[in-house]
């Protein structure tokens, strides 16, 4: 085993969290080192600039690590769960991947318990992290449009994503109902922005921007961050946290790109590895000291892990949409089942996130898989009648934590280094269940309104366990939750935890917002307890 | 590396023909040449190529006549379909291969209206929305987000 030269600060993790970490940490001009075990992409390569752009997301851009079958990755068991584990390991992270669909909590999401009497209250609230959503919307790039009922007032840096066709007979459906819909918050240039090219409409932003319109970390942070003197060292696969004699982190063991052994020391250790890849190291990280694994004197790393079950609804319509021209998952959304009513059956909410149609073997395979495309005689009419004639949307239902589910390190399954890897136990709760019934239908309602001859459902959707929380919870108090109110943790007083891990509870829209804007509030609770980190 | 004979190469491009047949100007999904795709891509699962021989042979041993190709044109899909409801397993891997391979081939793309391109680096144009007149009554809404 090699030595490495000490530093000051060691963020485990480049994606959404890692980078915004760096990033602010910069300035105190500490020695601060990122180890990811990902390495940085190259857009030149990615599918939007292939003929086969469509069957890639088969392959080497999928969904889930299990079925890229690259060393970068490490296998997740998710064989006893309806749902699937989709992450990425790379510069970037998960952003490499995620649609870019970009919007923050709701101040009520910080209040779960006070308001509805389930979980708990998060230690944090939305005004704390108000400030930091508006350095993050700026950092990345957001596109959408003030004035949205849904939230309190907040400013936008970019005009809203095209709307096209598509977007706007969604828009009508929910017009002719008299709901809530808003142009989505999308962290997606819409304009040349900090040297990024605006976005041109690809349609595939889940398979990488190969525009660089879209805010991934590695074309946002990252170069600012590594301008700034922030080393990134790629191809390093952390194997565990190690502690000194007084039970403080000193460093970590990692794996480099060569599968050499190496020992990094720090002072202080920050861990961005998501919801999943946080609970699996600290797991691996069980010593002496710490035999149930690293600051689990809680028992709860691992444990209350939330994804947020998604439902998909699915219309065709009469008239071509244009829908394969613009970013997938960026068109609109609509907040008005967002907020707990007592009149239905569950607590809390869901959101709808409108989705951009299909290209064409997608719509062929959708077909296929539906039961709307036949093989022979009829192949090609039916063909005609759906394609670019789809549309439909994404149910985000707020999954409540539940200790049952949880993530465990798999007794058999190991990475490419020979390091456990992580299992997934999950089942969707019942509250959860409910709500996507309810969800469904209310789906369906606004795809006939705005004019689909028909509907189909697809609920909970298997492969998209893109959000990583809850198995590193924050909170006030040690035996109930892992770090504090500032993502350090109780039991290890140099180590904190910035990732979706330490949510309290899900909300019901994508997390990478909320991920980064705490983050960036970490990272100033840092600087500004440098003093006395440790007390 | 196994790989099929020509004759079954022949036979898989009568299926592919079955399954998507020719439209217009435009030759079925087998007569196209994408046969070689979808052999390709069967074969990276283990023991899958051995099981598309053993299907073919079965299908054709199914006809009566003992050859697949050997039937007209319009006889092939009912020939077919009896056969896929005796042997489930056999078409959908087949379909799932032949729809991706024909979907992206540029002379379909042609025939779809769109220009035989990936979609970077020229993109898509989409015509502005008025965000003003679209937003014009969801702008009236009184804030209901909850105020803990």
């Amino acid at each position: 085993m090699s030595d490495q030269e000490p530093v000051d600060v060691l963020i485990i993790g480049a994606g959404a969290a890692g980078a915004a970490m760096a990033w602010t940490l910069a300035d105190t001009r500490m020695r601060i080192l990122c180890l990811e075990q990902g390495d940085w992409m190259d857009p030149a390569k990615y599918p939007s600039t292939g003929m086969d752009w469509e069957m890639r997301r088969f392959g080497d851009f999928g969904l889930s690590p299990n079925g890229r079958g690259r060393d970068e990755d490490y296998p997740v068991n998710d064989s006893e769960s309806p749902i699937h584990v989709s992450n990425f390991n790379a510069v970037g992270g998960s952003t490499v991947l995620y649609a870019a669909h970009f919007p923050r909590f709701h101040p009520s999401d910080f209040r779960v318990r006070s308001l509805d009497g389930v979980a708990d209250d998060w230690p944090v609230d939305y005004q704390t992290l108000e400030p930091y959503y508006n350095v993050n919307d700026r950092m990345m790039g957001v596109a959408g449009l003030a004035g949205d009922p849904a939230y309190p007032p907040k400013d936008v840096p970019l005009p809203p994503v095209a709307l096209g066709p598509l977007g706007e007979t969604l828009v009508s459906g929910f017009e002719k109902l008299g709901w809530h819909w808003w142009p989505s918050d999308s962290a997606i240039a819409t304009e040349e922005y900090e040297g990024r090219a605006p976005c041109i409409n690809l349609g595939p932003c889940i398979m990488g921007c190969a525009q660089g319109a879209k805010a991934s970390t590695d074309v946002t942070y990252w170069p600012k961050a590594v301008r700034e003197g922030i080393e990134l060292r790629t191809r390093c696969r952390v194997r565990e946290i190690t502690v000194d004699e007084n039970g403080l982190a000193d460093g970590v063991i990692y794996y480099d790109g060569d599968g050499n052994e190496q020992r990094q020391k720090a002072e202080i250790v920050i861990v961005a590895c998501n919801g999943v890849g946080t609970p699996r190291l600290l797991l691996n990280s069980a010593s002496k000291q710490f035999p149930d694994g690293l600051a689990n004197r809680s028992g709860l790393v691992g444990k209350n892990l939330m994804f947020h079950p998604y439902g998909m609804v699915t219309g065709v319509f009469p008239e071509p949409l244009e829908g394969y021209k613009g970013p997938t998952g960026c068109c609109i959304w609509s907040h008005e089942f967002y907020e707990t009513d007592p009149a239905r059956d569950f607590v809390r909410g869901y959101s709808f996130e409108m989705l951009r149609g299909m290209g064409p073997v997608s719509t062929a395979l959708w077909g296929m898989s539906s039961g709307a495309l036949p093989w022979g005689a009829g192949h090609h009419d039916a063909y005609q009648e759906i394609w670019d004639r789809t549309a439909g949307m994404v149910i985000i239902t707020e999954d409540l934590p539940e200790e049952c589910n949880q993530v465990t390190l798999d007794p058999e399954l190991v990475d490419s280094n020979g390091i456990p890897a992580p299992k997934i136990h999950y089942r969707m709760g019942e509250n959860s269940t409910r709500m996507m019934e309810h969800a469904v239908a209310r789906g369906r309602d606004v795809l006939e309104a705005a004019g689909a001859v028909r509907t189909t459902t697809d609920a909970p959707l298997r492969p998209a366990g893109w959000h990583l929380m809850g198995t590193a919870r924050m909170g006030n108090d040690p035996e109930t939750s892992v770090v504090n109110g500032w993502g350090r943790s109780h039991d290890v007083k140099n180590l904190f935890i910035i990732d979706g891990s330490i949510f309290v509870t899900s909300a019901a829209v994508n997390p990478t917002n909320t991920i980064q804007a705490l983050s960036l509030y970490i990272g100033d609770q840092i600087k500004k307890n440098l003093g006395n980190l440790f007390d | 590396m196994a790989s099929l004979t020509d004759a079954q190469q022949q036979a898989l491009g009568a299926v592919l023909d079955a399954l998507i047949p020719p439209r217009d100007e435009l030759a079925g999904a087998g007569t196209l040449g994408l046969g070689d795709a979808v052999e390709r891509e069967i074969d990276k699962m283990a023991g899958a190529l051995d099981a598309l021989t053993d299907a073919l042979a079965a299908l054709d041993a199914s006809t009566g006549t003992g050859s697949f190709v050997a039937l007209a044109e319009s006889e092939r899909a009912a020939a077919l379909a009896a056969y896929a409801e005796a042997d489930p397993g056999f078409l959908p891997g087949i379909i799932f291969h032949t729809y991706i391979a024909y979907y992206q081939d540029p002379r379909v793309i042609v025939a779809l209206g769109l220009a035989a391109r990936p979609p970077h680096p020229q993109g898509y144009e989409i015509a502005p929305s008025d965000f003003d007149a679209l937003t014009a009554r969801v702008r009236t809404r009184e804030p209901f987000f909850r105020k803990p």
